[in-house]
């Protein structure tokens, strides 16, 4: 069977039982459904135990900022057919919360933890230990677009201040490209 | 009377030239392998700057007594060992205090030194240390078996337990107990790679297993102490082959080149092996080296 | 024994002699600069001429060599490794992230300045410096050891809570042991 068969073929098969998943198709081996947030462990259930998608391979995370929402993607990979499935949802972003897929696939661990630090997302009924990558963190998410790490960073650091005879590093590499090389270095001038 | 003290006066200029000679051989050594390697290594006397460097630290920490004395044991043990070795043979000075049966005696004092170590790195509270001194302790295990074979098997062939009688029996044969009794020879030289910790042995003391072993938590004057402890017991154990199997050494020029011989085999082997685990160093140290000991007891026992 | 100004110095001229000669590195690479000491040390730049070695643990090592970016949480693990290590140490700051913030100028996790929280001896700068350049560093070290100059661990103990101060600032978590010199 080509793409386009298998392709045709899981649209079929998901949209019998998901009537309300909307699809869209790539070139290559990638289809995405747009589901909502409750039909999230029954899909990936039935997508892992029926149709071979055994693999997760990633959760990520989208911040649309202008809208109010995140955007939770799923990526599953079946070894046999070859083909990559985006499972995405769209949830509130003021108090984001999601169901646990745990209990599918044990790494989803730890992707969950690293969304919860992160970005702030909410997973019912996760359990794991609190810190993960940032230790004794106090501030917001740092994740999100509307935490602007540089103001954070001149708050709490002390920065070494600049030089006197500080040159501007355009000019100057626009003034040396245009010198003469000496010889020893001509073999690594391009 | 006098004999005594030329012997006492030989036996402390002894200590003093096995330290010098041991730290030189350490240095050669990695000179060789970088060369090996094809670069230039450090010069031949780095040793020497390495331990004094060791020496000027200017504070010393330990966790208790039981640390500050373990590298003083192991020490003790290789001062021992070459006061009693033979050093240049038929010369009243440098005959060392050797008697009657000092092969039986050598045999038991060479393992007491790692068990003082394993003592010291024990109260350190480092689980590091801990299991670097059972892997040490296990992997002698394996490695006297064969070098107890090869000595009983020569102490039975010639019927004497004293390193001078079998010098003298040497000379009287006119041919080196190496290819006399070759079993217990090429036994002796397997055993003697392990003896040595170089490659493929020294999942001991290297710095990429475990943080070094037993050694993980001394530096400075605890660190100096065992490197010059290492470098006479080295100088001990290599005299004492030269004497066994290479027929002695009747003045300095020819020790030096008999030992820097022996000294060439598990340095250059170590150059082009990688490291055994320690179950399958024992592995190694009970098929082979065993069998060549059974060979030199069978040998012994029929001729 | 003389215990004068001149036996003093005759004695500190060979002391630093050996120490100049002989430097262990301790094996920790803490930030992306640490791809470059494995060229270092090997084969083609040879940094063993120089009487360089890798070292094992902090009791047994000379000098720390901070390669790269420092974060808050590798910043308590470093300032204990270094207090483990016994008198007399250098610390050698590699790569441009330890001079100003380096790539990382603006992120809400690394550290800005090193010498605030540790004294640093040399700088190597360059993103990564390259073996040329680090072997160049050793060797400005050994000419500050042979002057007798690189004194950061002492100029650690008497500022000891200027030090403390602009750690505990940054590491609100702070859990360390007592101090034995």
């Amino acid at each position: 069977m080509n793409m386009q068969e298998i392709k045709e073929n899981l649209i079929t098969h998901v949209k019998a039982n998901f009537p309300e998943a909307a699809e869209k198709e790539f070139d290559g081996n990638r289809l995405d459904f747009n589901v909502d947030k409750q039909c999230i462990p029954s899909i990936l259930t039935y997508l892992k135990d029926r149709l071979g998608y055994i693999h997760l391979s990633h959760i990520a995370c989208v911040d649309w900022l202008e809208e109010g929402e995140f955007e939770i993607i799923f990526i599953v990979w079946s070894p046999e057919e070859k083909m990559k499935v985006f499972i995405r949802t769209r949830i509130d972003r003021e108090k984001p919360v999601m169901p646990n897929i745990d209990m599918i696939w044990r790494q989803a661990n730890t992707y969950e933890r690293e969304l919860r630090e992160m970005f702030g997302v909410e997973f019912i009924g996760l359990e794991a230990p609190d810190e993960f990558l940032l230790e004794d963190w106090g501030g917001p998410p740092p994740m999100r677009r509307d935490f602007d790490t540089e103001a954070y960073a001149d708050d709490t650091f002390w920065h070494r201040p600049g030089r006197e005879d500080a040159l501007d590093v355009r000019e100057e590499i626009i003034r040396r490209s245009r010198e003469e090389i000496p010889d020893f270095a001509k073999k690594y001038s391009r | 009377m006098e004999s005594i003290w030329y012997k006492i006066l030989g036996a402390i200029i002894t200590v003093i030239v096995a330290f010098i000679v041991g730290l030189t051989y350490m240095g050669l050594s990695r000179k060789i392998t970088a060369r090996i390697q094809n670069r230039k290594g450090p010069p031949f006397y780095q040793n020497f700057i390495d331990a004094l460097k060791l020496a000027s630290k200017t504070s010393a920490i330990h966790h208790g007594f039981m640390q500050h004395i373990g590298p003083a044991f192991m020490m003790i043990t290789s001062i021992m060992s070459v006061l009693v070795v033979p050093v240049l043979t038929g010369d009243q000075w440098f005959s060392n205090l050797n008697f009657k049966g000092d092969l039986i005696f050598l045999l038991y004092i060479m393992v007491f030194g790692p068990l003082g170590m394993a003592l010291g790195a024990g109260q350190t509270g480092n689980p590091n240390s801990a299991i670097g001194v059972t892997r040490g302790l296990s992997q002698m295990v394996g490695f006297e078996i064969p070098w107890v074979m090869a000595l009983v098997a020569l102490m039975m062939q010639y019927k004497t337990a004293s390193i001078v009688d079998l010098i003298n029996i040497q000379q009287e044969q006119g041919v080196w107990l190496m290819f006399s009794s070759p079993f217990a020879f090429i036994a002796a030289v397997l055993a003697m790679l392990g003896m040595f910790r170089y490659s493929p042995f020294d999942i001991v003391g290297a710095p990429t297993e475990l943080a070094s072993g037993p050694v993980s938590e001394n530096g400075g004057k605890y660190l100096f102490t065992l490197m010059s402890s290492n470098s006479i017991f080295a100088f001990a154990k290599l005299t004492l082959y030269v004497d066994l199997f290479l027929g002695g050494a009747s003045n300095i020029v020819e020790l030096l080149i008999k030992t820097f011989a022996i000294y060439l085999i598990p340095m250059l082997y170590g150059t082009v092996s990688p490291r055994y685990r320690t179950e399958q160093a024992i592995k190694y140290f009970w098929g082979w080296p065993l069998f060549f000991g059974f060979l030199a007891l069978l040998y012994a026992a029929i001729f | 024994m003389i215990n004068d100004k001149n036996s003093q110095k005759i004695v500190d001229i060979i002391q630093n002699w050996s120490r100049k000669h002989s430097i262990w590195v301790l094996a920790y690479g803490t930030g992306c600069g640490a791809i470059e000491i494995p060229p270092t040390m090997t084969s083609r730049y040879d940094a063993e001429r120089l009487g360089v070695r890798g070292a094992a643990t902090p009791r047994q090592a000379d000098v720390l060599l901070i390669t790269g970016y420092l974060t808050t949480k590798t910043l308590k693990r470093v300032i204990r490794v270094y207090e483990q290590m016994q008198d007399p140490k250098y610390v050698i700051g590699f790569g441009s992230c330890t001079i100003n913030g380096g790539m990382y100028y603006d992120s809400y996790n690394t550290i800005k300045v090193l010498d605030k929280y540790l004294p640093v001896d040399v700088y190597i700068n360059g993103c990564m410096p390259r073996p040329e350049a680090v072997l160049a560093g050793f060797g400005k070290l050994q000419q500050l050891i042979a002057e007798g100059k690189a004194n950061g661990a002492t100029k650690y103990k008497e500022n000891l809570e200027w030090y403390r101060g602009n750690q505990k600032k940054i590491i609100p978590n702070w859990v360390m042991p007592e101090y034995n010199w």
